[in-house]
């Protein structure tokens, strides 16, 4: 019998092409799509928005897909799961005052958490996903995370949180091909989903207004206006809660100014938005916590402290140099090499060496220039 | 399917080119195979022919009932049903809530059971309907529904039974059991999907929902589906030749089963009670699993079971019968439904009694795995 794999299906272009491909190279695919959002109520008569996961035409699309490649599909219920560990997450963390990445919480604790659980109870040991990266193995048995070719497409950012365990059972099938490519692929394959735009949104937050799901979702005292005070604690203005802000904003401030303002720091204990001009909120680099190491699991460890790696402070984020020193067991310190950009506290930073993803870790607050 | 009724189809999609609304002598030859798949499906429930409304299935046959006797219902603005129906009734119950009736749905014990008395209890004069599955889809319950439709009756009101599941698994005889309505379905025993009837008792107050046409005495306008009710008189004719012995060979099957994989699992239950069900339907609570990813895993080892019912995303829910009958939502997580077809041979059910138990450790194996992970 050929080897099984789950195929995580979001309905999507990609993990579609990703499905087809390990069904080319003889994999025995097995489609799984996660419901991990609550219902939209229903509105009889209103068509629902396509465009975003874990809709019922996004389901519809990938069961379409499997059937026209013919190969078992199912939807498991993730909702309780994805609610508490990625939801509730992500409006604690705007709480806190920190600015969370829910695609990176997402990928640790359901994909290649929960998912696996589900696949070893369906006696499967390995996963792929439509993620652009690759895997490899290198002489000494170690898998290292790498950037996709289609270095436009690149998601190794979001994954930085897998390890040897996780690693050296999953595929990425699209690691090595561009995004013009699957699309030829879908179509050459008949997929109806071919053409089907990017989801951008935050799958949860479907009309992108992400403040207001904290506030349903939040005490009514834990939401509440506070002020808008400079570095001195002068108070500029009012805010009407901190979780509407992310360290390194300029825009939505509110507040006229001969010099443009940027949010510097976010206090939860006495709700106020620190700004300043752009010079004050450059860092010089940042303390990151839940550090972990894509190397960690092999008997070798990869040397990393102190040295020149590169790291990524955003998913867009371009990567600068800078050296890396691991203070305990999770958590690190990296200095930029140069003056760098601002670091918003809450959003992951990621430690790359050429192409190879080091791993990485949160960020905790900037080291101050 | 079953032989005959693929034979009958076969046989009426070749030779059958008519309507059996036209006059000529292809819509008389249409017209003869209609009727004579009529008086088939009515004597399967030993009434005449006259009775039976062909419609596109068990659900089109719920809504028929409950929105036709609605239309019907004049002042009286109440229906009684219960909680672990179907959702072709739960569903046409709510729709008449929103435009004013009022609703009773009745809780049934732990095996499912409705008393006869909560109905006879719930009777007051303003009762339009009273519907009630007479065999529960999931576990299998029987009511006992004996002298309930006279009673029904004497207040005014009009009794519907949803027979959907216990046809072709017990007897039935509309007679006997004495109401104004009940559902049928093809598929359910072995005929073809698509198509069920409504049974209607001469004189049943009863309004039609489809409109546009005189056929089927009225009470459901449109061209009949002439082979899928060939097809499904055939299965009827089928199922009343064997009906006993089928019966003990299923419930063997069936316990045999069960025996099995009680002794394999430890603390395996089944929901429902032990006698007064559907032979054929186990509802098990594997304990310590997800019914969820044991149904997938049992799917890739070639064992088709349930759970509760799909969402419209294809996502099992926990069934709301089982809820209904008092298990906790983590209950009703764990909870499959294996059913035994006309179809199941002793050789299936020797292979089922193997595999589950072996499917049942690994899913409870990885579910206990992940707990130590975690703590």
């Amino acid at each position: 019998m050929s080897k099984r794999v789950i195929v995580a299906m979001s309905g999507g272009v990609d993990s579609s092409v990703a499905a087809a491909i390990l069904r080319e190279q003889g994999y025995d695919v097995i489609g799984i799509a996660m419901r991990l959002t609550p219902d939209a109520p229903a509105s009889p008569g209103v068509v629902r928005r396509r465009g975003t996961c874990c809709s019922h035409e996004d389901f519809e699309d990938a069961r379409r897909v499997a059937e026209r490649l013919n190969f078992p599909f199912y939807v498991v219920d993730l909702r309780e799961e994805f609610g508490s560990r990625v939801i509730g997450n992500f409006v604690s963390e705007y709480l806190h005052g920190r600015t969370p990445n829910p695609c990176v919480m997402c990928n640790r604790e359901i994909k290649f958490d929960r998912l696996w659980q589900r696949a070893r109870a369906l006696g499967v040991e390995t996963i792929a996903t439509g993620h652009y990266a690759r895997i490899e193995q290198d002489s000494s048995g170690r898998h290292r995370l790498l950037r996709a070719t289609d270095e436009s497409k690149d998601q190794s950012y979001f994954l930085f949180t897998l390890t040897q365990r996780e690693l050296a059972r999953t595929l990425f099938p699209l690691g090595r091909i561009s995004k013009a490519e699957v699309r030829m692929r879908a179509r050459e394959l008949g997929l109806a989903n071919a053409e089907k735009p990017e989801s951008q949104e935050i799958c949860f937050v479907p009309d992108n207004d992400y403040g207001r799901l904290v506030e349903q979702m939040a005490k009514p005292d834990q939401v509440r206006p506070g002020p808008i005070v400079d570095k001195a604690g002068h108070q500029l203005g009012n805010h009407q809660g901190i979780h509407l802000f992310t360290v390194g904003q300029r825009r939505g401030l509110g507040i006229a100014s001969t010099e443009p303002l940027y949010v510097r720091e976010i206090r939860p204990a006495t709700r106020e938005i620190v700004v300043g001009r752009r010079a004050e909120i450059m860092a010089r680099g940042l303390i990151a916590r839940s550090v972990s190491l894509t190397g960690a699991g092999h008997e070798a460890p990869v040397q990393v402290n102190d040295e020149p790696i590169e790291v990524k402070i955003r998913y867009r984020h371009p990567g600068i140099p800078a050296t890396l020193r691991l203070t305990s067991n999770d958590r690190a310190e990296v200095r930029f090499v140069e003056g760098g950009p601002a670091v918003t506290p809450g959003q992951a930073c990621v430690f790359y060496r050429g192409n190879e993803v080091l791993g990485g870790g949160f960020i905790e607050r900037a080291i101050e220039a | 399917m079953r032989r005959l009724a693929v034979a009958a189809i076969t046989r009426v999609s070749d030779e059958c080119h008519g309507n059996p609304a036209s006059v000529h002598r292809s819509g008389q030859y249409a017209r003869k195979i209609l009727e004579e798949a009529r008086a088939r499906v009515a004597a399967l429930i030993g009434a005449p022919a006259r009775t039976i409304v062909f419609t596109s299935g068990g659900t089109e046959a719920n809504n028929l009932a409950i929105f036709g006797a609605a239309r019907a219902s004049g002042r009286r603005r109440r229906i009684i049903t219960s909680a672990i129906e179907h959702s072709s009734v739960l569903a046409p119950v709510a729709e008449l809530e929103g435009v004013g009736f009022s609703v009773q749905r009745l809780i049934p014990d732990r095996d499912g059971r409705i008393a006869p008395e909560q109905i006879s209890d719930a009777l007051t004069d303003d009762v339009a309907l009273v519907t009630i599955g007479l065999a529960n889809a999931e576990v299998g319950t029987i009511q006992r529904v004996a002298g309930l439709a006279e009673t029904i009756g004497r207040s005014g009101a009009i009794s519907h039974l949803d027979a959907a599941q216990a046809l072709g698994r017990i007897p039935l005889d509309a007679a006997e059991l004495g109401c104004d309505l009940m559902t049928l379905s093809a598929h359910k025993i072995g005929g073809p999907p698509g198509c069920g009837a409504l049974y209607v008792r001469p004189g049943a107050r009863i309004q039609p929902v489809m409109l546009g046409g005189p056929q089927e005495g009225g009470l459901r306008a449109g061209t009949p589906n002439l082979i899928g009710a060939a097809g499904f008189g055939a299965a009827a004719e089928e199922v009343m030749t064997g009906l006993d012995a089928e019966r003990a060979r299923v419930a063997e099957l069936a316990s045999f089963l069960f025996a099995r994989l009680t002794v394999a699992i430890r603390r395996l239950s089944l929901n429902g009670p032990l006698t007064g069900r559907l032979a054929h339907t186990l509802n098990l609570t594997f304990p310590d699993v997800l019914g969820e990813s044991l149904l997938i895993a049992l799917d890739l080892d070639g064992i088709e079971v349930s759970m509760g019912s799909a969402c419209a995303a294809g996502a099992v829910e926990p069934s709301h019968v089982l809820l209904a009958m008092g298990r906790t939502p983590a209950e009703a997580r764990s909870s499959l439904r294996i059913s035994l077809g006309w179809n199941t041979t002793a050789d299936d059910i020797a292979r089922a009694a193997s595999i589950i138990p072996r499917v049942y450790e690994r899913v409870a194996a990885a579910a206990g795995d992940s707990e130590a992970a975690v703590s």
